[in-house]
C-alpha cells in the first residue's frame, strides 16, 4: 500500500505514538556521525543521505545484556531471570541494509534449534520503519548482495524522501492499522513517478563485486597474510556490522552478561589451556570472511553481510573487505 | 619527494639492509593512504607520501620482532620510535628510519562533516601546534623542497585543555560521562596506539577482573580512564586513537591534559630526547610531592 504524506504529518503521528511507543531515530551529532536514539522532539530527526555509524542492530542484540542473576537463599543457589522490557518501540530511518541484516540474524536467533528469547523479544516489540537511500557512499556494495537502496526487505514501512511530501510504502499489517487514516493515496501519475523514481535508486550504485560461491580452494592461501597485515585486531569492525552477532558470555557480580565479542580480537578464541589456534591476524582475519561468505552460506544459503560498508568506512587502517573478497577468486592456492 | 623515497626503499631492499619497509600506499578508494607493507624492490612503486598519509606506522614495529627493518616515519611518529626505544621495544640496530618532512596531515573526518569540502584542506588538530623536527634519530631524511606550512605563533595547543579545566568539577564529569556513554568497546584506540603493546592488556585480564565488560558507563568510564593514566608521561599526541575511534570521542583532549600536567610538573615531554630516561624510570628529589596526603 502507497501513501502520500507531508513531513510535518508525519511528525505529528510520531508525536501521536510517543504515547505507546518509545520512538527511536537517527540524530547527527556534530563532528562525530549520526546515532540512532531516542527521540521525543520530531524536529531533531536526521533525514539526510548519510548513514549512521551503530546500525540497529544494537536495539536487537544489545551490546551488553545480562540474562541472569544468582542469589542464596537459605543456603541454597537460587538462579533468577532478569525482566525483559516488553515497551513497544518504532524505529525511525532504517537504511534498507540493516533491515536485512536483521532478516539474516533471525536465521540464528530465530532458528527451529534454537529461538533466542532476549532477541525475539527485542523484535516482536518493534516496528521498522525504513529509509531509502538516494546517495549510496562510496563505500556501499548492497546490490553485489541482493540487497538494493529501495529493499523493503524486513521493513514494516519504507519511505521515499522527496521535498516537502514523503511517499510511504506500508508493508506489514501491523504498519497498515497504525496508518490506515494518514496521508492520502497517490494518483496513477504519482505511481508512475514513484515506479521511475525507485527504479533509479535502484540503478544508483554502480559499484559491484564478484562474490565467489566458496572459498574452500583459498583457505591455505598467501592471500590472508598479505591482506590481514595492517588489520590492528580492533573490534570496529565486527561491532558496527549490522550481520556480526558473536559474543562473549561474562560473569559479574552475580550475573550472567553477554556482551559483544569480535573474531579479530586475539584473544576471541583463546581457550582456558591457553592455547589459541587463531594467533596469528590471518587467522583471524580469514574467519571473518570465510563466516560472512563461506561457512553462513553454507548453513543458510545466504551470505553473512549485505554491504553496508560500514568495516569500510570506518577501519582505522582503510582494509576493504568488498576488495578483498572481489579480488579473492583469482589468488591461485 | 615520492621518487626519493621510493629509490632509497629500493636500495634497502636490494642491499639487504633491511627485510621489510613499512609505509604508505594509496587505499581502494583511490583517494586516502593505507599502511603497506614491502619485502621485495619491485614492489616500492606502491609506496606514496602526501597529507593523507595519516598513520603511525610504529606501531606496526612490534608484529615484526627480530627483523630488520625500515619504516617511514613523520616527525610526531619518531617521537613514539623515541618512547618504544626507551622502553626497550625495539632495537635501533634492527630499525632503518626513513624521515619524511612532513608539512600536516589531513583530518578525514572533519573534511567528511565540513561544508567546505574542496575550498581547504581541513588539517588534523595536531598538525596546528608541530614545531617540526627537533629529533636527529632518522637514518635518512626526505626533504619538503615545498614552501614551509606556517603555525601560527599564538596557537595555544592547550587551549581547549584550559578551557575545560576552568569548569566545575561535575560539570566535566557530566561532558566526559556523555561522551563515553557512546563507547563501544571496540578497543581501537588500544590497538592503533604504538605505546600499548602490553601483551595482555588489563582490559582482557578475567581472573580478576579489574574493570566490567559490560559497554555500559561504569565499564566505559573505568576502560578509558585506565588507558589514559598508563599513557602518562609515554603519550607522544600522534592523536591515532581520536582519529581510530568510530563514535568521535575526543580522546586526544585527556591526553593533552595528562601531557599537560606532566609538563609542569615534572617539565618532561615525551618522545622529545633520545638520551631521556622515561617519566617513570627516572626520580628527581626536587619531584613534587603534593599528591602524598
Amino acid at each position: 500500500m502507497l501513501k502520500i504524506i507531508t513531513k510535518e504529518d508525519l511528525h505529528k503521528i510520531l508525536i501521536s505514538l510517543l504515547s505507546g511507543f518509545e520512538i527511536i531515530g537517527p540524530r547527527e551529532l556534530s563532528h562525530k556521525g549520526i546515532f540512532y536514539e531516542p527521540i521525543t522532539d520530531m524536529k531533531s530527526l536526521y533525514w539526510g543521505e548519510g548513514f549512521a555509524t551503530e546500525p540497529v542492530k544494537k536495539f536487537f542484540l544489545s551490546p551488553s545484556e545480562y540474562l541472569f542473576k544468582g542469589r542464596y537463599d537459605n543456603g541454597k543457589e537460587v538462579l533468577d531471570d532478569l525482566p525483559l522490557t516488553r515497551n513497544k518501540r518504532i524505529i525511525i530511518g532504517v537504511r534498507p541494509c540493516e533491515a536485512i541484516g536483521l532478516t539474516l540474524l533471525d536465521k540464528v536467533f530465530n532458528a527451529d534449534e534454537y529461538k533466542d528469547e532476549f532477541y525475539l523479544n527485542n523484535r516482536e516489540r518493534t516496528i521498522l520503519v525504513g529509509l531509502s537511500c538516494l546517495k549510496p557512499d562510496k563505500s556501499c556494495f548492497c546490490t553485489s548482495l541482493g540487497g538494493s537502496p529501495e529493499s523493503n526487505r524486513g521493513l514494516d514501512v519504507l519511505i521515499f524522501l522527496g521535498g516537502n511530501e514523503f511517499i510511504i510504502e506500508i508493508i506489514t499489517e501491523t504498519a497498515k492499522e497504525i496508518l490506515k487514516n494518514s496521508g492520502r493515496d497517490l494518483s496513477q501519475a504519482e505511481t508512475k513517478a514513484w515506479e521511475l523514481d525507485r527504479k533509479r535508486r535502484k540503478e544508483s550504485l554502480n559499484y559491484r563485486i564478484e562474490v565467489p560461491e566458496s572459498l574452500d580452494k583459498i583457505f591455505e592461501s598467501e592471500y590472508w597474510e598479505d591482506v590481514s597485515r595492517s588489520c590492528i585486531s580492533c573490534g570496529v569492525c565486527t561491532f558496527l556490522c549490522p550481520t556480526c552477532h558473536c559474543f562473549d558470555l561474562v560473569d559479574e557480580k552475580r550475573k550472567k552478561l553477554r556482551c559483544y565479542d569480535g573474531c579479530a580480537f586475539c584473544d576471541f578464541t583463546l581457550e582456558a589451556s591457553g592455547v589459541n589456534p587463531r594467533l596469528a591476524k590471518k587467522e583471524r582475519y580469514r574467519q571473518r570472511v570465510f563466516h560472512k561468505f563461506d561457512y553462513f552460506k553454507k548453513n543458510f544459503k545466504e551470505n553473512l553481510c549485505v554491504g553496508c560498508g560500514r568495516c569500510i568506512r570506518f577501519c582505522p587502517v582503510k582494509i576493504n573487505i568488498a576488495e578483498v573478497v572481489d579480488k579473492a577468486p583469482l589468488v591461485k592456492s | 619527494m615520492v621518487e626519493e623515497l621510493r629509490v632509497k626503499a629500493r636500495e634497502l631492499l636490494k642491499n639487504k639492509q633491511v627485510e621489510l619497509v613499512i609505509g604508505y600506499q594509496r587505499a581502494s578508494d583511490g583517494v586516502s593512504a593505507t599502511p603497506c607493507f614491502i619485502e621485495n624492490e619491485k614492489d616500492t612503486d606502491l609506496l606514496i607520501w602526501d597529507a593523507y598519509c595519516v598513520y603511525n606506522l610504529s606501531s606496526y614495529l612490534k608484529d615484526h620482532p627480530g627483523r630488520k627493518i625500515g619504516i617511514v616515519a613523520k616527525d610526531c611518529d619518531l617521537r613514539s620510535v623515541v618512547v618504544l626505544l626507551q622502553e626497550n621495544q625495539l632495537k635501533r640496530e634492527n630499525l632503518f628510519i626513513l624521515e619524511m618532512e612532513c608539512q600536516g596531515v589531513i583530518d578525514e573526518r572533519r573534511l567528511q562533516f565540513s561544508d567546505k569540502q574542496n575550498q581547504e584542506i581541513s588539517f588534523a588538530q595536531k598538525c596546528k601546534s608541530c614545531q617540526s623536527s627537533k629529533l636527529s634519530i632518522s637514518d635518512y631524511v626526505i626533504k619538503d623542497r615545498g614552501e614551509k606550512r606556517k603555525t601560527p605563533d599564538d596557537y595555544d595547543e592547550y587551549g581547549p585543555i584550559r578551557k575545560m579545566e576552568v569548569k566545575a568539577t561535575s560539570e566535566r564529569l557530566k561532558f566526559w560521562q556523555e561522551e563515553f556513554f557512546r563507547c563501544i568497546r571496540c578497543y581501537a584506540c588500544r590497538q592503533i596506539c604504538p605505546m600499548c603493546y602490553c601483551p595482555k592488556c588489563v582490559a582482557e585480564q578475567a581472573q580478576p577482573f579489574w574493570f566490567s565488560k559490560a559497554i555500559n558507563l561504569e565499564g566505559n568510564f573505568s576502560w578509558n580512564v585506565t588507558r589514559a593514566m598508563h599513557l602518562a608521561g609515554r603519550c607522544i599526541d600522534c592523536g591515532e586513537c581520536e582519529r581510530a575511534c568510530p563514535v568521535g570521542i575526543p580522546l586526544r583532549d585527556i591526553n593533552k591534559k595528562i601531557e599537560k600536567d606532566v609538563k609542569e610538573l615534572f617539565s618532561y615531554e615525551a618522545g622529545s630526547s633520545t638520551e631521556a630516561k622515561s617519566l617513570f624510570a627516572c626520580f628527581n628529589k626536587n619531584d613534587p610531592e603534593g599528591f602524598i596526603k
